[in-house]
């Protein structure tokens, strides 16, 4: 057991390794070019490369691998020269990157060829502070300096080389003189739980990705509730009855739901509950971050339509196995004994035949999200299936990037426990 | 080869033997009735490839009519006749592949077959070197095919999308990537079983070449259950051609593609549901018609094997 539980650990370790890199690089080598999305069609290819490089982007492919897996900050550390930490901003909360210069937090920054040093106070201010005897020089003589911007990137500045950078504001792009050469923008790495800004909304992907995740949770929670009691039973009923019509009506039913694609039963739910008989809102509009708490009906038609998908696989595996087992010989036996039929099926076939659907359930995870995704995106629900669905269409690949592990770890972590209960649960079956 | 048949009469006539192998689908009720409504859809596609009705991408008639005498299931938001739509959107799935490029050409055969080709070719490749050769192999292509099932299928169409655009070939390129590893895995349980078997014994001591055993000993003897599997994997294609129609992000314009359909006439949901209605009927009919036609054949084949 030990063994099994060893394997399959590493085997799991490798598979997440080879899924982030299959998405990287996939999203890397093919993903047109972002800046383009960003900065829109009539920007100048000049503004474009310096929006790129700003975004690190000019970064070889590995590196920025590394990167993203396992953070920068130490391999910058030393070039910037001190130790690089991250302070919570006052207002938003998100990580800001600091060099710890000495026990004070500072960044820099280059303004009319005037290095200032951007100092932290304790109740979140800063006060500028003008540092020119900070050059360092190269070997051909030029002065150059390395730092933490107010971005987020650690810099490299170079005196009197008047390089320009586009910078993006609010209200456009700004050039700018003095710019810094080279780029690297600060992550702590998704092992350490940073996933990198989001493109779209220039804010870090952690901090929008979770209010997301929680509002799948609560949809695919409700709607397991409901299928997994409904599914199991009508298998169950659909088994001991098998080939008389009562089985024929719940298997080609649960078949026929089914191979719906989940498009097309939302779109019918919809007509049906939300335009025809006007009983239920027929989209998911959040008015406030709690909606699904305060209004439940806007749950009625995503879990109805996941319900509908849901319910006859499970239905239909569960009948296997039920005809499976009642065809065993020591149900026979059991029969022949003289027990109560109803109590051959509930003490002795049940628990035997629920063992497979279970373990099929686990593994079913990949097809349940796959579903999340329509159905979120039929009825606007802001869940992770709408945000990889919205990232995928931007273009924002930190952004897929980080939801599609979160949607991979979750597949192969129920896959695990899959396979341990199924294990726990079959007596017959011992991993040597 | 006429020569080598003198005992007419003993042997069934090829014909004959052709007919015995598909008669076992009208054994089940339910696989005639599933092929029954692929075959249904399949002549509509032959039928729209001829005649249509009204040109299906001319916007030649009033937006959102109900059906009527002209437009026998009404017309969508662009004032396009849905019948005509409706058949010629059998086209792309079933029927014949666009190629990239400004060239008009297609190719015979859907995005839905093609796909299912590419992930046989592919998965059959993979699973028979795994399953005959075992060891460094089997652990190597079964490690990279579990971080392909561990993602949720359409997170990896919309990586895959979002990665190379949109596009007939990018769209069977998807599906034969998400099919694979279901495949491979069939074909290698199927070749560790037949390995054992004493005609691969026989190929063995014969001198015969790992790739002659694979593909000319193994791979006939795993047809059948192969097949079945294939068949039902044409319904997931044209499933997930649905839905990446459905999503936007499917089969490109000018052709009509019937999740596109779905997704444009839904905007319109309130004012004309006509529209939303026919492609979604579609699009179910086609997949559980296959997943009938599959079910009932699998069925009827492991019924003679217990």
């Amino acid at each position: 057991m030990a063994r099994f539980l060893i394997r399959s650990i590493i085997s799991t370790i490798v598979t997440m390794l080879l899924v982030s890199m299959a998405l990287f690089f996939l999203l890397e080598v093919g993903s047109g070019d972002i800046t383009v999305k960003i900065l829109g069609v009539f920007s100048t290819p000049e503004q474009r490369a310096s929006y790129r490089s700003q975004l690190g982007l000019d970064a070889p492919a590995w590196q920025r691998y590394v990167d993203w897996l396992a953070g920068n900050d130490w391999r910058v550390k030393s070039r910037v020269g001190y130790p690089l930490v991250t302070i919570p901003n006052k207002e938003s909360g998100e990580a800001e990157w600091w060099a710890d210069v000495e026990g004070q937090p500072t960044r820099w920054k280059l303004e009319e060829g005037q290095l200032l040093a951007l100092k932290r106070q304790g109740d979140g201010s800063t006060t500028e502070q003008i540092v020119s005897g900070d050059w360092q020089t190269d070997e051909s003589g030029a002065e150059f300096f390395w730092g933490v911007d107010t971005k987020n990137n650690a810099v490299k500045w170079m005196r009197g080389e008047g390089a320009e950078v586009w910078v993006l504001t609010k209200a456009g792009l700004r050039k700018e003189g003095d710019g810094p050469q080279t780029y690297i923008p600060l992550r702590k790495g998704l092992l350490r739980g940073d996933a990198g800004e989001s493109l779209q909304f220039g804010r870090p992907v952690s901090a929008t990705l979770w209010s997301r995740v929680r509002n799948t949770a609560v949809l695919a929670g409700v709607a397991f509730i409901i299928v997994m009691p409904l599914a199991l039973f009508l298998g169950i009923i659909a088994g001991i009855n098998e080939g008389k019509l009562l089985d024929r009506i719940i298997s080609i039913g649960g078949l026929g739901a089914t191979a719906t694609p989940e498009f097309v039963t939302g779109i019918f739910l919809i007509l049906i509950f939300g335009i025809w008989l006007k009983w239920l809102p027929a989209v998911a509009i959040f008015t406030s971050a709690n909606a699904i708490f305060e209004n439940p009906l806007l749950l009625a038609l995503p879990v109805m339509t996941l319900t509908a998908v849901e319910l006859g696989y499970i239905a239909r595996m569960t009948r296997a196995s039920m005809v499976e087992v009642m065809d065993s010989a020591y149900i026979r036996t059991a029969i022949i004994k003289g027990m109560p039929y109803r109590r051959v099926v509930v003490r002795h076939a049940i628990r035997n035949a629920l063992m497979a659907p279970i373990t099929i359930i686990m593994l079913h995870v990949n097809w349940l999200i796959g579903g999340l995704v329509v159905v979120e995106v039929i009825f606007g629900y802001p869940g992770l299936g709408k945000y990889i669905y919205d990232a995928a269409i931007f273009g924002d690949f930190n952004a897929v990037e980080a939801a599609a592990m979160v949607t991979v770890t979750i597949a192969i972590a129920t896959r695990l426990i899959g396979d341990l209960a199924y294990t726990l649960l079959n007596p017959r079956i011992r991993y040597a | 080869m006429a020569i080598a048949q003198p005992t007419a009469g003993v042997r069934p006539s090829r014909w004959q033997q052709m007919w015995k192998s598909v008669a076992i689908i009208f054994e089940s009720r339910v696989a005639t009735v599933g092929l029954a409504m692929v075959l249904f859809w399949l002549l509509i596609g032959f039928i729209s490839l001829v005649w249509t009705p009204h040109e299906p991408n001319a916007s030649d008639f009033i937006q959102n009519l109900p059906p009527n005498g002209t437009n026998w299931l009404g017309t969508d938001h662009l004032g396009r006749d849905i019948t005509s739509r409706l058949m010629q959107g059998t086209q792309v799935i079933l029927l014949k592949t666009r190629l990239p490029g400004d060239s008009e050409i297609s190719i015979p055969g859907g995005v839905a077959i093609w796909g299912v080709i590419g992930s046989l070719v592919l998965g059959v490749t993979l699973g028979l070197n795994a399953g005959y050769r075992g060891g460094w192999w089997d652990q190597i292509i079964m490690q990279i095919l579990d971080a392909l099932i561990a993602f949720p299928r359409i997170v990896l169409y919309l990586v895959v999308i979002a990665a190379l655009g949109q596009g007939d070939m990018v769209v069977i390129l998807a599906i034969t990537i998400t099919g694979a590893p279901g495949v491979a895995r069939l074909a290698r349980s199927l070749a560790m079983d037949i390995k054992t078997r004493d005609y691969i014994r026989a190929a063995e001591t014969r001198g015969e070449s790992v790739r002659y055993i694979m593909f000319r000993e193994i791979l006939p003897n795993a047809r059948g259950p192969l097949l079945v599997d294939a068949m039902l994997r044409v319904g997931y294609a044209i499933f997930a051609i649905g839905t990446l129609g459905f999503l936007g992000i499917g089969l490109p314009p000018p052709d009509p593609d019937w999740g596109n359909m779905v997704n444009e006439a839904r905007r319109n949901i309130f004012s004309n549901q006509t529209a939303v209605i026919w492609p979604s009927l579609a699009i179910a009919t086609l997949v559980i018609g296959l997943n009938l036609f599959a079910d009932g054949l699998r069925e009827e084949l492991t019924r003679y094997q217990k």
